[in-house]
């Protein structure tokens, strides 16, 4: 029963045409078209929609709209006034509060409330009123900033800031704002305000709604599927089924292509797509769905690599033997003879867990198709340009004929780095009812279609000499797959080649399997495959330590990486700074000081890391071209194509530049730093530069926000772009400025005489004369890996890169002795990211990955039951930290300069990860007296362990007696 | 993710919401915050044609404190008892409500629907039926009284009839050298959800001894639990770290906790010994702060 309300929102009225149904989150986003509350989980957990109700904070998604009456709704669209931002709007933007903007509009509300009762709130009052904002991105440092800042604002509005008592060094007011400054997001206003746009916030006009039939059962054969009543539902449009889609495969890997569009025989997972109905809105596409009869023959499900493995189990795919879906066999080095001239060997099992990236922003999708038969795709992505290349496989079409739009990303961390089934069957279902079509995931959808952390199963074993020195490292990983390869064949080969990276090791093994089970497929998530090993190894490493009588900051020195190295499996290590990491982390945290002598319940622990700054090869072979029109191309050691590509072109006034790059800002920040690194090459500020790196139609190829590869490989591309704009116009300012063209340099929006910087002239008007003689002022450049990275055994390409990443991180936890409960209280991280572009974003990116790492090193982990079945797939089971659990966090960046980077750039996003795991580990190993090796490292673990060392304690009187 | 077809009808009276609830009964369901009863109808929990919302009873609403006790109407949001000035023992209310949920749910989320939910692991029982509230069950025959431990029949499920509104939380006054507390333990510090928990009151005599104790505990069976042996051997104690102890035997010896996501029976039982104890410790300490 429809009823008209007339709604007061922002100080407007809005009528809208309401169903009893409705949410008031249904009613702004679907009805209003104010986008700015965002859909995050719809039950509560997530705070995204956060709303205020005569100013007092709710959650729009458990609120029903009919239940709204005449009370005053603000939303984040109503803060800002006459185009001026709050005071806390304000602070938000400039105190780094912001990165990927999903959970902003929802804290800002829930901060703006508490500022309005609060000027001056206590630290504790502003986690206790954001404790139901889940935020993935900032680590709620930035956040914390943002609110204690504006807690001190002045009855006349201006702004008495407060000192970071956090330690993080205040900088000083930029002079410029190009290379080495702390600018404020290029996109943080559009956050704060509601403005950007995330592709389910779009509305094309005559747009249907998609929605995917699941499978219910982990492993089992399709008999028979009857669509006769979905299709009979008033408002259904299409329905899709496997017999209705492409034979072809996709995936990632182009080896291991093995994913159905929709599945044609068998389903391999809980949620496995079996049918894709198109609707006339999403309320009639999930009623469709759930009218859809599957008759399954259900299969005997594997759901751990152990029992898969094993001959005669259950095969997932029967393309793999059992199960094995990727098999690696490393030997670097005499490893029978490192294991023989150790002092000590310790052999130890780790096991890791099924971590999930959760992004805020759920995954959504909107194709539509242009009547040139150009497929138009609006998608959350990390890597548009790969899932343009998948797209045309899949619909075997031209790569020229697939545009993809990437509006703004709610966070990625891996999860949106493949291909989804929305991508793909939104452009069928539109193909096939001549309209757009949007498909969202809901949040227990997004754990079903994975992609998440691979659960690791280690065996590793440590020779070292008396003095602490490495002298062979043998593991063994079984890799929890999932149903599918996806990501999986470079996961495993990950999961050994980043070892060896930070300690020199004379002789190393590895043998890797990644074994497929019935569970959803997983992928690459930040740190890729890399940091349960890197917990692992740097338990062990803390072990040997303890049982050698070495500090394990000093038997850390003395393994440590070096500069110009090429390790024992023939990475080439550039720059590296990794040694003044531990010493600052050691100095600054008091190290020296707490080690052994804490009280009991008190721990301090260390962990390091480091990570490739870009994957030194391209997901797939060969160039730029559709796969079905090439054979499976021989490799070579060198880049085809050019991985980086950016065109920036100037306002015919000279004024403003336009910097096109395929880049994916996914919340990481990438088109801040890149349009600062494009201002310093052109000479002019970052302000005058408009990033445009959404759209493929307007920006060249660039392979995406994966393997932490934008700083350096992007950085290149628009810094040589730039610099091209700059050659072009020294003709016409030497002949201005009456001096040689090589003598013209371009900085601060001038153009001057080397050495005469009085000899100037504006750079917009050396622009238009430019213009007025040639035409249109672009430039262009591109970036590719340097030729021949890696070595000549089978998997080296995995683990190449030009640049590494170095960092140390310092845990300090609190236990309750008696429940297991962890509370870490803080971390000192100093990482060597060569130069840091944005000193801001480099925080933000460490502050990020300190919450997710701790977190998932002490609470998350994705669960299923014997079945298969997800136990936890929302965000009240799956467990993230809040603002409550966020430890203080300091951040620092050492001395770095990497030559093969862009003005000296390393990359920052993932190798921030890596030391945390170990590092939160060792820190409750030290307060509790015992190691968990198990992840996550949860209270229950902690009890058994303690009660398990009481017992034996007790068993052993003797030892204690005397 | 959106709620099945439902009509929303709205009650302004008893009265009216006891009319609409008989006209479609079993199919009907109470609303007042619906922080629960959404997320039950949206993830397909619970099933209902029709929601009566009982937000506009006025008499549901409002906390008085007085000689006779602590009136705490069912429509009252956990915020607000959260920001109430409670007297004496009462104040261990707040206990549960500062970690209920997260702000936002505290807002809508009311008193009566913590109780009304009946969710094992709810925060305001166990402190409720430690301190020997009851609950009003309005209906067009009357009202009746239930105290809050006789409340719960299992998870989910109550002595409530499908047309009674639960008008009201009634505690009573208890004695001048009395404390209570409730404790809890999450497995992470902002917006969790129990996995175990104690609350305790108790009252000491002029020698310093155990008049008399209440320990109920939470999430660790299937309904909320007044732990009556707890409270038989307290009596006439002095208080000590022994005596807890014996105290969380029984509890623990009361427990009937599940094995989930989130612990196992083995490791709830064990916590629920700890926070009895912790629950027992923190009591007594404020019965000596209110009289120090």
């Amino acid at each position: 029963m429809t009823i008209a309300r007339t709604f007061t929102i922002n100080c407007q009225k809005h009528s809208a045409a309401i169903e009893p149904h409705d949410t008031l989150l249904d009613v702004l986003r679907d009805k209003i078209q104010l986008t700015g509350t965002k859909r995050g989980c719809d039950v509560g957990d997530c705070g995204a929609c956060t709303v205020l109700l005569d100013g007092v904070p709710v959650n729009a998604c458990l609120t029903l709209a009919g239940t709204v009456g005449s009370r005053e709704i603000t939303t984040i669209e109503g803060l800002a006034r006459n185009g001026t931002l709050t005071p806390l709007q304000q602070s938000f933007v400039e105190e780094g509060g912001i990165q990927c903007g999903f959970c902003t509009p929802g804290m800002t509300l829930a901060a703006t409330a508490l500022i309005e009762q609060d000027a001056n709130p206590s630290d504790d009052d502003i986690k206790e009123a954001l404790s139901g904002n889940m935020c993935r991105c900032t680590g709620y440092s930035g956040i914390m900033r943002s609110v204690k800042r504006c807690g001190n604002y002045n009855a006349d509005g201006t702004c008495a800031k407060q000192d970071h008592q956090d330690g993080n060094v205040p900088e000083k007011a930029p002079e410029n704002d190009t290379v080495g400054v702390s600018i404020p997001r290029v996109d943080a206003v559009d956050k704060v305000t509601g403005r950007a746009q995330y592709t389910a916030d779009l509305f094309l006009p005559n747009m249907a709604y998609g929605k995917l039939l699941g499978s219910p059962i982990a492993h089992g054969l399709v008999k028979r599927i009857d669509t006769s009543k979905a299709e009979a539902l008033p408002g259904v449009l299409a329905v899709l089924t496997g017999k209705d889609v492409t034979d072809t495969k996709h995936g990632v890997s182009p080896a291991r292509y093995d994913e159905d569009v929709l599945a044609k025989e068998k389903v391999r997972h809980v949620g496995d797509p079996v049918a894709a109905v198109a609707a006339i809105d999403e309320r009639t596409a999930e009623q469709a769905v759930s009218l859809i009869e599957v008759e399954y023959e259900e299969l005997p499900a594997v759901l751990d690599p152990m029992s898969a493995i094993a001959e005669g189990a259950p095969l997932v795919n029967d393309r793999f033997e059992r199960n094995i879906n990727t098999h690696v066999e490393q030997v670097f080095g005499d490893i029978e003879t490192g294991f023989a001239e150790s002092d000590l060997i310790r052999e130890e099992v780790f096991t890791g867990n099924h971590i999930y990236q959760c992004p805020m922003e759920p995954h959504a999708s909107i194709s539509t198709w242009d009547p040139d038969g150009t497929l138009v795709l609006y998608t959350s992505t990390q890597v548009p340009h790969y899932v343009q290349y998948m797209m045309a496989h899949v619909l075997n079409i031209p790569l020229g004929r697939i545009r993809v739009i990437r509006p703004t990303v709610g966070g990625g961390f891996g999860g949106k780095a493949a291909t989804s089934p929305l991508e793909i069957n939104s452009a069928l279902l539109s193909q096939k009812i001549g309209r757009p079509v949007k498909m969202v995931y809901t949040r227990e959808e997004m754990f079903q279609y994975g992609r998440g952390r691979h659960k690791q199963h280690m065996r590793f074993k440590l020779g070292v000499t008396r003095d602490g020195k490495i002298k062979a490292f043998k593991s063994e990983i079984h890799l929890d797959g999932g149903a599918y390869s996806s990501f999986g064949v470079a996961t495993a080969y990950y999961a050994g080649s980043m070892i060896p990276t930070l300690y020199h090791l004379p002789a190393y093994q590895y043998d890797g399997y990644r074994v497929m089970t019935n569970k959803p497929a997983c992928g690459a998530m930040r740190g890729h495959g890399v940091p349960q090993p890197r917990f692992a190894f740097e338990c062990l490493l803390g072990m040997v330590a303890d049982e050698l009588g070495i500090d394990p900051v000093e038997i850390r020195e003395r393994n440590a990486m070096d500069p110009e190295t090429i390790t024992v499996n023939d990475l080439d290590i550039g720059s590296c700074e990794y040694r003044a990491t531990l010493r600052e982390v050691k100095e600054r945290s008091n190290w020296t000081e707490k080690y052994g002598k804490l009280p009991p319940g008190k721990g301090i622990g260390i962990g390091c890391g480091g990570f490739v700054s870009g994957a030194g090869y391209c997901i797939y072979r060969g160039q730029v071209q559709l796969s079905h029109e090439k054979g499976r191309e021989p490799f070579q050691k060198k880049s085809i194509f050019p991985h980086a590509n950016a065109v920036v072109k100037i306002t015919e006034d000279g004024t403003a530049a336009v910097l096109m790059i395929g880049a994916a800002e996914i919340g990481q920040g990438s088109d801040t730093v890149l349009v600062q690194m494009c201002a310093e090459s052109l000479g002019i500020p970052a302000s005058r530069i408009r990033m445009r790196s959404g759209d493929s139609d307007i920006s060249p190829i660039d392979l995406g926000a994966y393997s932490s590869r934008i700083t350096l490989m992007g950085g290149h591309a628009v810094s040589r772009a730039g610099q091209a704009v700059v050659d072009s116009m020294r003709p016409f300012a030497a002949s201005l400025l009456d001096c040689s063209e090589d003598e013209v340099e371009a900085r601060n929006a001038k153009m001057f005489v080397r050495d005469h910087p009085d000899r100037c002239v504006a750079w917009e008007e050396v622009a238009r004369q430019y213009f007025n003689a040639n035409g249109p002022l672009v430039g262009t450049g591109c970036y590719r890996p340097p030729d021949g990275l890696g070595g000549d055994y089978k998997g080296a390409t995995v683990g190449t890169s030009p640049a590494y990443s170095f960092g140390s991180a310092v845990c300090e936890v609190s236990v309750d002795l008696e429940t297991g409960k962890v509370k870490i209280d803080k971390f000192t991280d100093y990482h060597d990211c060569g130069r840091a572009i944005n000193p801001k974003t480099v925080h933000g990116q460490v502050e990020g990955a300190v919450i997710m790492g701790a977190s998932e090193t002490i609470m998350e982990d994705v669960m299923f039951d014997e079945q298969g079945k997800l136990l936890n797939p929302n965000l009240h089971g799956y467990l993230m930290m809040t603002i409550k659990d966020a430890p203080d966090i300091f951040s620092g960046i050492v001395d770095s300069y990497e030559p093969r980077g862009p003005f000296g750039a390393k990359e920052i996003g993932e190798g921030s990860t890596l030391p945390v795991l170990g590092a939160v580990a060792h820190a409750i190993a030290n307060a509790t007296g015992v190691w968990i090796t198990d992840l996550p490292i949860t209270p229950e673990k902690i009890r058994r362990a303690l009660r398990a060392k009481e017992a034996a304690k007790a068993e052993t009187p003797a030892l204690t007696v005397n | 993710m959106h709620l099945p077809n439902v009509q929303l009808h709205e009650a302004n009276t008893l009265e009216d919401a006891a009319d609409l609830m008989d006209r479609f009964g079993p199919h009907a369901e109470f609303l007042a915050g619906g922080t629960d009863l959404l997320v039950d109808l949206k993830t397909s929990r619970s099933a209902a044609d029709h929601l009566i919302s009982i937000a506009g009873i006025d008499q549901a609403r409002g906390i008085s404190q007085g000689a006779s006790g602590l009136t705490i109407g069912s429509l009252v949001t956990i915020a607000e008892l959260n920001e109430a000035d409670l007297h004496g023992p009462w104040a261990a209310i707040q206990d549960a409500t500062c970690v209920m949920a997260a702000p936002a749910i505290r807002n809508m989320a009311t008193a009566g629907g913590n109780l009304a939910s009946a969710v094992p692991c709810a925060d305001l029982p166990p402190i409720l039926m430690a301190l020997g509230a009851s609950v009003d069950l309005w209906s067009p025959s009357g009202v009746r009284t239930i105290p809050v431990a006789d409340f719960f029949t299992g998870p989910r499920s109550t002595v409530r009839e499908h047309n009674e509104v639960l008008l009201s939380i009634n505690v009573p006054k208890s004695g001048p050298r009395s404390g209570a507390a409730y404790v809890r333990f999450a497995l992470r510090e902002g917006n969790a959800i129990a996995v175990a928990a104690a609350a305790a009151f108790v009252q000491l005599n002029d020698s310093g001894q155990i008049d008399n104790a209440a320990v109920a505990i939470g999430a660790v069976a299937p309904t909320p639990l007044l732990v009556r042996d707890a409270a038989k051997l307290l009596a006439g104690e002095s208080p000590s770290e022994d005596l807890w102890a014996e105290a969380a035997e029984a509890t623990m010896k009361a427990a009937e906790p599940i094995s989930d996501i989130r612990a196992s029976a083995e490791f709830r039982r064990e916590l629920t010994g700890v926070l009895t104890a912790r629950a027992l410790r923190l009591a007594t300490e404020r019965v000596e702060d209110a009289t120090s």
